[in-house]
């Protein structure tokens, strides 16, 4: 895939994200102009990235959907669910054609009946908006027919083959303007059928030509209106105009290749109409008429047509016929060959020669293109056009007025760089000279007139170009003297000579942020802890320095540079640790569609509030927070909140609340999902255990509300009766418990029946470098992780009491267990007390209780990194893993979660 | 080398531009959006502009009339938009671009204009 491709697909995910949050925002607020207008800003970058691809059924959805937010944007079509329904469902498609891309490449052709399905609802939505209707096709041509004097012609004219067909009274009134000397020009523009789609306004255009003399419309393959595809274009416009050439193509200038100018010769119009029956005294007059012409007796032959015309019915072809003959003896009376025909083809009743004359086709030629052929350098047809436009475009800034002085200097003289830019890439650097003496002149005068002036002349193509051609060798001492002339001003211009040098040190990518692929990353991540660990070794090296081999002096340096290193290693540790934090909104974002999706199939109203979604935490961390996350909400919405008329009978707001709050609390992050539903039912839960045959019987008698609450996370237990297809996927919270636990988080739950549940996820920050304590214990030592160690005690032994047969003490007020670590690892040693026969004791918390855990000594706590125990010790799970100390030995690091 | 700035909010439309300006061996530089384009081009020189209209922070037409106002040599602009209205297109003249061109800007036709802006030659 290329790299553009890529691009796009990153992107564009982000602006779809973005629409849907923006979405989900108006829904909040659907009144906020602002957000309407960032909601359009997204979709139309959206659609102009698409349009970059050949992609479209992409672009056609995008397309409709910007017209969409465009009429809401500027308050013509409303804001409502619906809308948002079909936004969001069209970018959802939008979405899938994205996948598609990115797994293939390229599209398939199979979405185009979905595409335009999607494009043709979202303009239905558009089109439905009360006021100022914006539907095109059928209603356009309603307009036109009533505005001018056209018709749709009954007769079979192709589209290949345009006839014209003038009604005599406009074709005579045509033929005066032409004889007259005016140059009459007819159009043809047939819009592509697409043109709907991209912000064209044909109609409009049609309207905007001036000196219209006649104009029709007619529809490709002469469809029936009725017939018709509203969405796309099938009219072809024939104008006829005495406008200038040029004029019209600056009007047409964005659809060039949909124009055909064609200069009409007075004689064209020269078409009699009517019925085409023999007359009794046609051919008597054709014989004096002839003998009439060949006299030159023009005078008797007016007189003798206008008998005849008297005689004949107005509506046969020959009636017609005379008439023109009139015409022609009044306005072209020299032109023998012409009468001759048109007497001759009143035998015939058809004017074959004339036709002939009709067909002769001037194409006009713009003033560049004369330039262009006069200075001898070939140019395509489309280069023409664009030197063209470029000229237009100088004209119509030149002729703004000026509304802010500085504006107007900085526009003048950028006319004057871009027009310099034309005359050189013409290869016409004197012109260029001129162009910077009417610059001067202009900003001196300050007027645009000089430069406007000189635009003018310039498109007149006259004895400068004849210059060039006949003098090449003028030319080049022409650019030396140029050469000269321009040295001076670019003397003052001296800055701007010295940046492009300086430009090669500072060309630095604009982006400003990198990205980089995560494997990069951890590699890094890596990397830097095993610098941790290595560093680590310093303090032992100082430590051997001194006492083996007793060099005191060396052992403070060493313990100095370590200081230093230490700096550094705990910095860049900090450094990559930021790299890698995400703000949890990477997983809240996807909550609000979710939430609406799921309470819409479910038939449930409900508010999603979400808090501190700028709480950062390591990227891994929030990646392994997204599907238990989503597992709780699905939970929450499926078993938590209820149905409006069961909360409205139990005296709540029929919209149940569910909140989802990210917060930081020192090293962790904190995770609520709070609902006010109904909460759990510790009785519910107590039965369902016992009957799963997770408790027994004493401990369904015995255990605690709380501790009932807590056994949905026990493995194998799911409340709900009915598995449904969002909650139920045959795992239970169990599922959401163990990936919490995998990235050393924790999770909890508290309920209250009737008012609702809150349950809350405690995460590390980071997870990649983790704080152990050390301890001793049977002259071995383990790590424990510091974020599970509460405080560390000595405790007396008097006051260890035993109770049940079990350790206990009392801690501030509360009694804590005891446990020995050698007991719990199974070692038939007791603990070693120190002097003061007080026992070191570990608070460690667990499940949201503290546990005293009895070791022989507190060491140090380190840095390490956590390697997870693999092949036959991965079983052990009273170890969350191993790692290696700066000495070189291995510390294995206890899970007491696993252990107790 | 001709330096060539392509101002655009969306990183697509700048990569498209850049890729086809580069491979006709132009330097280019990219901005987001009208803000961080004008701190550029006060203190880069460049040869012309490419901008879109519809940027956050500062949009295509204040960002023209920005640069039109200080006292720099004036390179020109084209200003590159998905609408073909003859209203934006005079706005965007008022602004100080010199030429509207209609996304998406066909690789051969923004070349083609690139040379003859630049005097390089059709």
């Amino acid at each position: 895939m290329n790299a553009l491709l890529e691009q796009f697909l990153s992107e564009s995910r982000d602006f779809l994200q973005g629409i849907a949050d923006k979405l989900m925002q108006l829904e909040e607020n659907p009144n906020s102009t602002e957000l309407m207008v960032e909601l359009f800003r997204f979709v139309h970058t959206l659609k102009g990235n698409s349009g970059l691809f050949d992609f479209p059924e992409m672009t056609r959805v995008l397309h409709a959907s910007e017209d969409l937010m465009d009429a809401v944007r500027n308050g013509r079509v409303h804001y409502s669910q619906e809308l948002a329904d079909q936004l969001l469902e069209a970018m959802d498609f939008v979405g899938i054609l994205m996948d598609e891309v990115e797994g293939t490449g390229q599209l398939s052709n199979q979405h185009s009946e979905v595409s335009a399905a999607l494009a043709q609802s979202l303009r239905a939505l558009i089109v439905s908006a009360p006021e100022d209707s914006i539907e095109i096709g059928s209603d356009a041509i309603s307009i036109l027919l009533e505005s001018s004097e056209i018709s749709i012609p009954k007769t079979n004219v192709t589209a290949e083959k345009p006839t014209l067909n003038l009604p005599e009274e406009i074709a005579v009134e045509l033929y005066r303007t032409a004889k007259s000397g005016d140059v009459v020009t007819l159009l043809e523009y047939a819009p592509e059928a697409e043109c709907f789609f991209k912000g064209e306004d044909p109609f409009f255009l049609v309207r905007q030509i001036p000196d219209v003399l006649w104009r029709e419309v007619t529809t490709l393959n002469n469809a029936p209106l009725a017939e018709m595809d509203a969405y796309s274009c099938q009219l072809i416009f024939r104008v006829i105009t005495t406008a200038d050439v040029i004029e019209l193509r600056e009007l047409f200038r964005y659809v060039p290749e949909q124009v055909n100018f064609k200069t009409l010769e007075a004689a064209s119009f020269i078409l009699p109409d009517g019925e085409k029956e023999e007359d009794a005294l046609q051919d008597e007059f054709i014989a004096s008429a002839l003998e009439l012409l060949n006299k030159d007796d023009t005078a008797t032959l007016i007189r003798s047509t206008e008998t005849m015309l008297g005689l004949v019915a107005p509506t046969l072809w020959f009636s017609s016929a005379l008439r023109w003959l009139l015409i022609i003896l009044e306005c072209d009376a020299e032109n023998q060959a012409l009468k001759r025909i048109l007497i001759e083809s009143l035998h015939t009743f058809e004017l074959p020669n004339l036709t002939n004359l009709a067909a002769e086709i001037v194409v006009e030629k713009s003033p560049v293109e004369e330039i262009i052929e006069k200075s001898a350098i070939v140019l395509s047809e489309k280069d023409h056009a664009r030197f063209d436009m470029i000229m237009k475009s100088q004209r119509d800034v030149l002729r703004l007025p000026n509304n802010n002085n500085a504006v107007f200097v900085g526009r003048l003289k950028a006319v004057a760089t871009t027009l310099k830019g034309c005359c050189l890439a013409l290869n016409k650097n004197s012109d260029a000279v001129e162009v910077e003496k009417a610059l001067e002149t202009a900003i001196s005068e300050n007027s645009s007139e000089a430069l406007l002036t000189w635009l003018a002349n310039y498109t007149i193509p006259t004895e400068k170009t004849v210059e060039i051609v006949e003098s090449e060798k003028m030319v080049k001492s022409e650019q030396d003297v140029e050469k000269l002339i321009i040295s001076p001003e670019k003397e003052t211009h001296d800055s701007s000579l010295i940046m492009p040098n300086r430009r090669a040190e500072d060309n630095a990518p604009a982006s400003k942020t990198l990205k980089v692929d995560q494997e990069k990353i951890d590699r890094l991540m890596n990397l830097i802890g095993e610098m941790v660990v290595a560093k680590n070794a310093l303090p032992y090296l100082a430590n051997r320095a001194e006492t083996v081999f007793g060099v005191r002096e060396l052992s403070r340096e060493i313990k100095a540079q370590y200081a230093v290193i230490n700096r550094v290693a705990e910095e860049m540790q900090d450094t990559i640790m930021q790299v890698r934090m995400m703000p949890v909104s990477f997983v809240f974002q996807r909550f609000p569609r979710m939430v609406r999706d799921i309470s819409r199939k479910l038939g449930k109203e409900v508010h999603l509030v979400l808090e501190g979604e700028n709480t950062e935490a390591d990227k891994n961390i929030i990646e392994a927070l997204a599907d238990p996350l989503i597992h709780i909400v699905r939970n929450s919405l499926d078993h938590g909140l209820e149905l409006p008329e069961i909360r409205k009978a139990a005296g709540k707001p029929a919209e149940g609340k569910l909140l989802i709050r990210a917060s930081q609390e020192s090293d962790r992050v904190l995770i609520e999902i709070i609902d006010d539903g109904k909460g759990i039912n510790p009785e519910v839960i107590k039965n369902k255990a016992y009957e799963k045959g997770l408790i027994d019987e004493t401990t369904l008698e015995r255990i605690s509300d709380q501790d009932a609450v807590n056994l949905v996370f026990a493995a194998g237990f799911s409340t709900a009766e009915v598995i449904s297809d969002l909650s139920g996927r045959g795992v239970g919270m169990d599922v959401v418990r163990s990936a919490v636990e995998k990235v050393n988080g924790t999770v909890g739950i508290e309920s209250e029946v009737g008012k609702g549940t809150r349950l809350f996820l405690s995460l590390p920050l980071s997870m990649a470098v983790t704080n152990v304590m050390i301890i001793e214990s049977n002259k071995q030592i383990f790590g424990v992780p510091m974020d599970m160690v509460v405080e560390t005690v000595r405790v007396p032994f008097d006051q260890i009491q035993a109770i049940k047969q079990k350790q206990t003490t009392v801690l501030r007020g509360k009694i804590v267990p005891l446990l020995s670590l050698n007991e719990l690892l199974a070692q038939n040693i007791d603990q070693i007390p120190n002097e003061g026969n007080e026992f070191a004791t570990l608070i460690v918390r667990i499940h949201g209780e503290n546990v005293g855990i009895l070791v022989d000594d507190f060491r140090e706590t380190v840095d390490i990194i956590l390697k997870p125990m693999a092949g036959i010790l991965g079983g052990l799970s009273g170890y969350s893993g191993a790692a290696l100390l700066g000495d070189g030995s291995v510390l294995m690091v206890l899970n007491p979660r696993e252990l107790i | 080398m001709k330096n060539i700035l392509v101002i655009d909010d969306a990183a697509t439309v700048r990569l498209y531009h850049c890729n086809i300006l580069i491979s006709a061996g132009y330097h280019t530089d990219e901005a987001i959006n009208g803000i961080e384009a004008l701190e550029k081009a006060l203190t880069h020189h460049f040869d012309l502009y490419i901008v879109d209209i519809n940027m956050p922070k500062m949009d295509g037409y204040e960002f023209l009339k920005e640069l039109r106002s200080k006292d720099i040599p004036q390179a020109p602009a084209i200003m590159v938009s998905t609408e073909s209205a003859k209203n934006d297109e005079m706005l965007a003249y008022n602004a100080g671009a010199n030429l509207y061109l209609v996304k998406p800007v066909k690789p051969d036709e923004l070349l083609s204009f690139t040379r003859i802006l630049l005097g390089e030659g059709i």
